[in-house]
């Protein structure tokens, strides 16, 4: 992991002298991962393409801007952030996010296909603000501090919006069995 | 310690430092219900894990991949026949000043300065990307408000048809009633007619 920082950073300062090459590397190497957390958000596989692409995008027109390069994975899901909220505002002008609703079926003795249908219905009950802060710390395995830093907001906002988050998650995905379910 | 959730969690995700992640090992071990909450958390962690990361269905085509694409010249100085065309043009240099320097004329010469003789790296032109950067950017802002308009007008077309649907609908009930309500007419009429 320190490895792959070091080399992160090594990429970051030669992009920064426009070598476009290095910063070629950069996207082969995050791709994965900001595609992954913008499918989550929007839940469309070209939407996600769009938004991915215009992340890095914007990444390499700002890279000069990017203070420390260690911090180059919160700084980049920050514009992916602002990128996945821009999308939002433009699909719901009316309204501040969207907050789906879904009715999440029971879970037990279940194949994988159909857990991951469950869990998809499950995340899809969270508002957006809650889905991101799951996939920021559950799926891409940020910090707190990281991910305050991606989402501007304070590190208590970031847990709140988490651990509110888990207690919807829970009762959908793991729910307790003296209340009659397996 | 206290049975609070937000330690219990805290400690869930590694966030604590070793000292006070130990402490709440400690209890964990003795209270049943901090365990039985962390033993949901992992079970639904372990179901959110179920969904599995996805490639992107294709590779993420950034804007120096068309601007460093090799012109015509360089792909064909870089094909097979360069060496046929180098060979070919000192072959004819070699004639040329054989022909004009008939007297053999030893002419010391200088060294050659290997270190001085380098591959001109590949130039970058920055400008050349940062404009096709902005060109790509303008390009997609451009799209999504093309996608703006597209959904909007979706959806206007979407409410016309339904509010046509809703129309034809109404028409058709309102012909049902009138022919139920004529038939009805005729009915009380016939029913009226008898002694």
């Amino acid at each position: 992991m320190i490895f792959r920082e070091v080399e992160d950073g090594d990429l970051i300062a030669r992009a920064r002298r426009k070598d476009v090459e290095a910063f070629n590397l950069l996207v082969s190497r995050w791709e994965k991962r900001v595609f992954n957390y913008l499918l989550r958000l929007v839940r469309g596989r070209e939407d996600a393409l769009d938004l991915s692409q215009d992340v890095f995008l914007k990444a390499y027109q700002n890279l000069g801007k990017l203070e420390d390069d260690q911090r180059f994975g919160p700084w980049l899901f920050r514009i992916a952030h602002n990128e996945a909220y821009s999308f939002f505002r433009g699909r719901h002008p009316e309204d501040e996010l969207p907050a789906e609703a879904a009715a999440a079926p029971s879970r037990y003795h279940m194949y994988p296909a159909e857990l991951s249908v469950v869990v998809e219905g499950a995340l899809s009950r969270l508002t957006a603000d809650q889905r991101e802060a799951v996939i920021l710390k559950v799926y891409e395995g940020f910090k707190f501090e990281e991910i305050a830093e991606a989402l501007e907001c304070p590190v208590s906002t970031v847990k709140s919006r988490l651990y509110t988050a888990l207690d919807v998650l829970k009762e959908a995905l793991a729910p307790i069995p003296s209340r009659g379910v397996q | 310690m206290s049975c609070s959730p937000f330690d219990l969690k805290d400690y869930f995700f590694g966030e604590l430092a070793e000292a006070e992640s130990a402490r709440v090992r400690t209890h964990v071990e003795s209270c049943p219900t901090c365990a039985e909450e962390l033993d949901r958390l992992r079970l639904t962690e372990g179901a959110l894990h179920s969904l599995r990361q996805e490639d992107p269905p294709r590779r993420i085509a950034f804007v120096s991949d068309r601007v460093f694409e090799p012109r015509w010249w360089q792909v064909w100085w870089n094909s097979a026949p360069r060496l046929g065309f180098a060979s070919a043009t000192l072959l004819a240099i070699a004639i040329v000043v054989h022909s004009f320097a008939r007297p053999v004329v030893m002419v010391p010469v200088p060294p050659i300065q290997t270190a001085a003789v380098q591959v001109p790296a590949r130039a970058v032109d920055a400008s050349r990307v940062d404009e096709a950067v902005r060109a790509a950017v303008s390009a997609s802002e451009a799209r999504q408000a093309k996608k703006t308009v597209e959904m909007v007008e979706a959806a206007r077309r979407d409410i016309e048809f339904q509010r046509r649907a809703d129309r034809v609908q109404f028409e058709e009930t309102l012909m049902l009633l009138q022919k139920r309500y004529n038939g009805l007419l005729v009915a009380s009429a016939d029913y009226g007619g008898r002694p």
